[in-house]
């Protein structure tokens, strides 16, 4: 090898070393120095805000993710099931049946509404009963079986559950239908104080609303409750008088009203059965107490909700 | 405070922690840690998985995230997508978000391919009539034409793949937020995912990309992020943020072993120009090295040159086995013409028994590193993807046809 080449080699490696020196400098130019401290500064700790405004008009802003999620949430139930649609009035009819045969045969609560039929009596219980159980058990779960989704992409986690609470709802309406069956086949005709029903509405909805997304926010950090909560629901039964009257149980007002604060669904019953199939007002202070709780588990509820929120993608 | 622009992306000192005790969640857990707690006897512990992240991406600028698995890349994702919350800090993010992120997750798998195009759509906050707009578009991007009506339970995974990553990135996102995705699917359709990408950022889109893929990241994002366990350790010009990562990275790799011995022992390893000098493009490169062997051995020497990683760009062995005798045995190797642009590589050998299969005498791990001087790499297009940064000389004619 001539020596004038052996030159341009050593030439060409002082240039490499100058240019791999370079190197280093943009390398380095491109470092972040390391924080100073070991924690965030308290001043920038992030602190929950739920406020009560903002939270409803994002709500409304997601108001149709809402009712994509319930619809496909019927399409997938109805689309897996053979008779569709006709579960939702299966469930309710089969529980009206069964009861009416224990309790016209066993024992008798006709006397507490003289004149009405125990099968008509039992199923107005029974919907808004199913209602509130369904929500329980599915909006409760919304959340924990919609992991998938609530990892990606940011919407107000409410819409889960209220999406469930659709969907029994649609439920809740289909089974209604079967009234217009029942009355006829009873001989029966609804009072002209089915007007009240949406006042009944009102303890119903909050109440539900306000369980289902307790239930819901708490089920994620806590997972075995799943398991807890069909005997929940079984035990439910027993404390709301969904098969038999309240005055089964009691006749003092003060304690009426007490069990109205803390079951709203209590209120709730009474007055559909006392408005529709006798004609009644519903019962003015245990409904009032029923439905000022129901408001005030709604707002607790949807505040635990909001605060439990931000931990949810944490732990799930 | 004004509201920022659509697509940008803004976190100030953005901080986060998750529990560190791995109980799971249940309630019995929950009663056990409330006891410990009451008692005083253990107090939650904490580690932080994000330390003061500031990062800013303005409308249309596209970075890419890097670092070594739980660095916390997936995790900033998931704070910017804002379906997780900072402890501490301030996240920003100006308009629609389409998030690849675990892309299959999100898809209803007893929905039909079309009901779950609407569903995520909405997800993302469109109407419906917008997502039906560009619905053709994406059905045909993942060719789906003759499945979108079918259940997606139905579907193979990478039709599931392509479902979930053409909603994401056709639904007009602001904000495109990119996990790891072209880890699945087949080369033509990351490639195809990469053509996408670029598209949506030609469209004015902000992009965030998380990969392990440098070649991938290289040739879709301008800007590049460092983390590494949950700092950010450089923030740049991609190609500078990339070359600081592999230097770590492989320096990490390369004195991870400083002791080179099998049933072999390695000595004396020497990579550089015949003069000593470094190597240069186009020039030769000499390596050298003993072996120190306790008994004799038949043995297949290779050696490879890789940017750090395991996988070289280039394997050369003698051709044939080699015996050697107890004792010390010499070994030269000349490259006559190195078709490496300029940089900082690795020497990786390994020495087996047999031909391909044999038992390993030296399992095949890093000897050197040597720099190369020389022209840079060319840039390639955008959206393409290099396999290995290889410098060949080519010349050209380019001229009206007669």
């Amino acid at each position: 090898m001539g020596a004038v080449l052996e030159g341009a080699s050593v030439g060409q490696a002082g240039q490499a070393l100058v240019d791999q020196a370079s190197a280093a400098a943009v390398r380095e130019s491109v470092r972040v120095p390391a924080p100073q401290s070991d924690a965030p500064r308290r001043e920038i700790l992030f602190r929950r805000r739920v406020s009560l405004r903002h939270a409803i008009r994002e709500l409304w802003h997601f108001r149709e993710l809402i009712v994509t999620l319930a619809e496909r949430d019927l399409r997938v139930r109805y689309k897996q099931a053979v008779l569709g649609v006709a579960w939702a009035v299966i469930t309710p009819v089969v529980m009206m049946l069964a009861f009416t045969l224990v309790f016209t045969k066993v024992t008798n609560f006709s006397k507490y509404s003289p004149g009405v039929p125990y099968v008509l009596f039992s199923y107005i219980g029974l919907v808004p009963w199913t209602f509130f159980s369904t929500c329980m058990q599915a909006g409760g779960l919304s959340l924990v079986s919609n992991v998938g989704l609530l990892n990606k992409l940011y919407c107000p986690r409410e819409v889960f559950p209220i999406a469930a609470i659709i969907d029994a709802m649609f439920d809740a309406l289909i089974a209604s239908l079967v009234l217009l069956v029942l009355f006829p086949i009873e001989g029966f005709a609804p009072k002209v104080e089915v007007y009240y029903l949406p006042l009944l509405l009102i303890p119903l909805m909050a109440f539900t609303l306000g369980v289902t997304l307790t239930v819901s926010a708490v089920l994620v950090y806590m997972r075995d409750l799943r398991l807890l909560l069909p005997l929940i629901v079984q035990m439910g039964l027993f404390v709301t008088p969904v098969i038999y009257p309240p005055s089964v149980l009691t006749t003092s007002e003060p304690v009426l009203v007490a069990w109205s604060v803390a079951n709203p669904l209590v209120p709730v019953l009474d007055g559909l059965r006392r408005t529709i199939l006798e004609g009644l007002a519903p019962q003015w202070i245990p409904y009032l107490a029923g439905t000022a709780s129901s408001l005030l588990i709604l707002l607790g509820g949807f505040i635990l909700f909001k605060r439990l929120e931000t931990g949810i993608a944490d732990v799930a | 405070m004004s509201a920022p622009p659509v697509g940008t992306i803004e976190a100030t000192e953005v901080w986060k922690r998750f529990r560190s005790d791995d109980r799971p969640s249940y309630l019995q857990d929950q009663l056990a840690r409330a006891r410990d707690r009451v008692r005083g006897r253990s107090r939650p512990s904490y580690r932080w998985a994000l330390r003061e992240i500031d990062l800013r991406a303005a409308p249309g600028e596209s970075w890419a995230l890097v670092g070594a698995n739980g660095a916390g890349k997936s995790t900033l994702l998931k704070i910017l997508s804002r379906v997780m919350y900072p402890t501490a800090g301030e996240v920003r993010v100006a308009g629609r978000v389409g998030a690849l992120i675990e892309v299959r997750a999100g898809i209803s798998p007893l929905l039909t391919g079309r009901e779950n195009v609407f569903l995520t759509g909405s997800i993302m906050g469109l109407k419906r009539r917008d997502v039906a707009k560009r619905f053709d578009e994406i059905v045909t991007f993942a060719e789906l034409e003759h499945a979108i009506d079918r259940q997606v339970k139905y579907y193979s995974s990478g039709m599931q793949m392509r479902l979930g990553f053409g909603v994401a990135a056709f639904l007009e996102p602001d904000v495109l937020l990119v996990d790891e995705v072209l880890a699945v699917g087949d080369a033509i359709f990351q490639q195809r995912c990469l053509d996408r990408i670029r598209t949506v950022l030609a469209e004015g889109a902000t992009l965030m990309f998380v990969s392990h893929d440098l070649a991938a990241v290289e040739a879709s994002c301008a800007n590049g992020v460092w983390i590494h366990n949950g700092v950010i350790q450089a923030m740049g010009p991609v190609r500078d943020v990339l070359a600081a990562y592999r230097a770590a990275v492989e320096g990490e790799a390369a004195d991870s072993r400083p002791d080179i011995e099998g049933l072999l022992k390695v000595r004396d390893v020497h990579a550089s120009a015949p003069d000593g000098g470094l190597p240069s493009t186009g020039g030769p490169l000499s390596v050298s090295f003993s072996l120190h062997a306790e008994q004799r051995h038949r043995a297949w020497v290779y050696l490879g040159v890789s940017e750090g990683a395991a996988t070289p760009i280039f394997l050369i062995n003698p051709g044939r086995e080699t015996t050697l005798e107890p004792g010390e045995t010499q070994v030269q190797c000349e490259v006559q013409s190195l078709p490496l642009p300029s940089g900082r590589y690795y020497l990786w050998g390994g020495i087996y028994e047999n031909w391909t299969n044999g038992n390993e005498l030296i399992g095949w791990q890093p000897l050197t590193h040597f720099d190369v001087y020389g022209p840079e790499l060319d840039a390639a297009p955008r959206a393409v993807v290099r396999l290995s940064p290889l410098h060949v000389e080519s010349s050209w004619e380019i001229g009206q046809a007669a």
